[in-house]
């Protein structure tokens, strides 16, 4: 299952690259400055931008590290990300690998700082993912994820789960902030600190840059517009005309290390 | 530094994670535990198991 799975998710995103790297969405920085906060990279720092996509995050850490690595599952994604950081001139530092976030091919501890932005949610097998940036992580090595967060209520996560399937096929899923809290400690991090904020989506453009059709975004609207008073109110859910215009979902921070090595311990004898 | 060098800088097998030889004329870069071979598209290699050629035995 896993591998016609990731043939879809870079078929996918390989006909919808394009849409990804001009996403005004994923340019909007806010969420990098936090993450950037979290991470406090120095000019010593090797960071790996695992799922790249439009390459947003690489450009972002680039001028403030030594070097950035990005990968990504979909080739087109990655030089779409390779002409986008190119226009912007003057980045010289980065370096793109077609990898999986599952199989990662990396040496243990190549990396000291890392990032994966909007991407969990495809990833069929997100323990062995977050085993994978354990390792590549240098012991000591700081990590940001952010992923969209489900609804810790059983009827909204429901309804949030709906759409993002109806909008992408190659949504697997959100997990809660208390899910992820548990994912990031069993796989061996030190978890710091985890944040909510707020995401505002126009929605034409957020339907269209998955690919939909016109009838697509049609039942996507349908799905919104007859959605409870709770449900609309939860995602501030801005219509015109019964046409959806915006919708403001919520985007998990999480920041964590790899644990330090131990100083070797005393002997009592 | 060269191709083959930038190539390689920090770059095992997804597999096996063992070191990659890079094979100049089919500019693809080589598992020999695994008898794998990546290739390298437009400068940027392609570390997918699933995508890989497979090598014949030595």
């Amino acid at each position: 299952m896993a591998k016609s799975f990731k043939d879809k998710v870079r078929e996918q995103f390989s006909r919808t690259a394009e849409s990804y790297v001009r996403s005004p969405s994923f340019s909007q920085s806010a969420d990098l400055a936090e993450a950037a906060r979290m991470l406090q990279p120095t000019s010593d720092d090797i960071l790996l931008d695992v799922a790249c996509g439009g390459g947003h995050s690489a450009l972002y850490f680039a001028p403030l590290v030594r070097s950035v690595v990005a990968s990504d599952l979909a080739m087109q994604m990655l030089k779409k990300a390779q002409e986008f950081i190119a226009e912007e001139g003057g980045i010289e530092n980065v370096t793109f690998r077609e990898a999986d976030a599952e199989d990662l091919p990396f040496p243990a501890g190549a990396f000291t700082l890392l990032v994966c932005r909007i991407a969990p949610h495809h990833f069929p097998d997100v323990p062995r993912a977050l085993e994978e940036f354990h390792r590549v992580l240098r012991r000591g090595g700081r990590m940001v994820i952010i992923d969209t967060l489900l609804a810790d209520e059983p009827h909204i996560a429901e309804f949030q789960h709906n759409y993002e399937r109806l909008r992408d096929q190659t949504h697997i899923r959100a997990f809660t902030r208390a899910e992820w809290e548990q994912m990031i400690t069993e796989a061996g991090f030190i978890l710091h600190e985890t944040k909510v904020q707020k995401k505002n989506h126009d929605f034409q453009e957020w339907a269209k840059r998955a690919g939909l059709t016109r009838e697509g975004v049609q039942q996507l609207n349908k799905l919104f517009v007859e959605a409870s008073d709770e449900i609309q109110d939860y995602f501030q859910v801005e219509t015109f005309a019964g046409e959806v215009e915006s919708f403001t979902d919520n985007k998990l921070l999480i920041s964590a290390s790899r644990p330090p090595k131990k100083t070797p311990q005393t002997s009592s004898k | 530094m060269t191709l083959s060098q930038n190539l390689l800088d920090i770059l095992v097998c997804p597999q096996c994670k063992g070191a990659l030889l890079y094979e100049q004329n089919n500019n693809r870069l080589l598992c020999k535990a695994c008898r794998l071979a990546y290739p390298v598209r437009d400068d940027i290699p392609s570390l997918l198991i699933d995508e890989a050629e497979p090598l014949p035995e030595p």
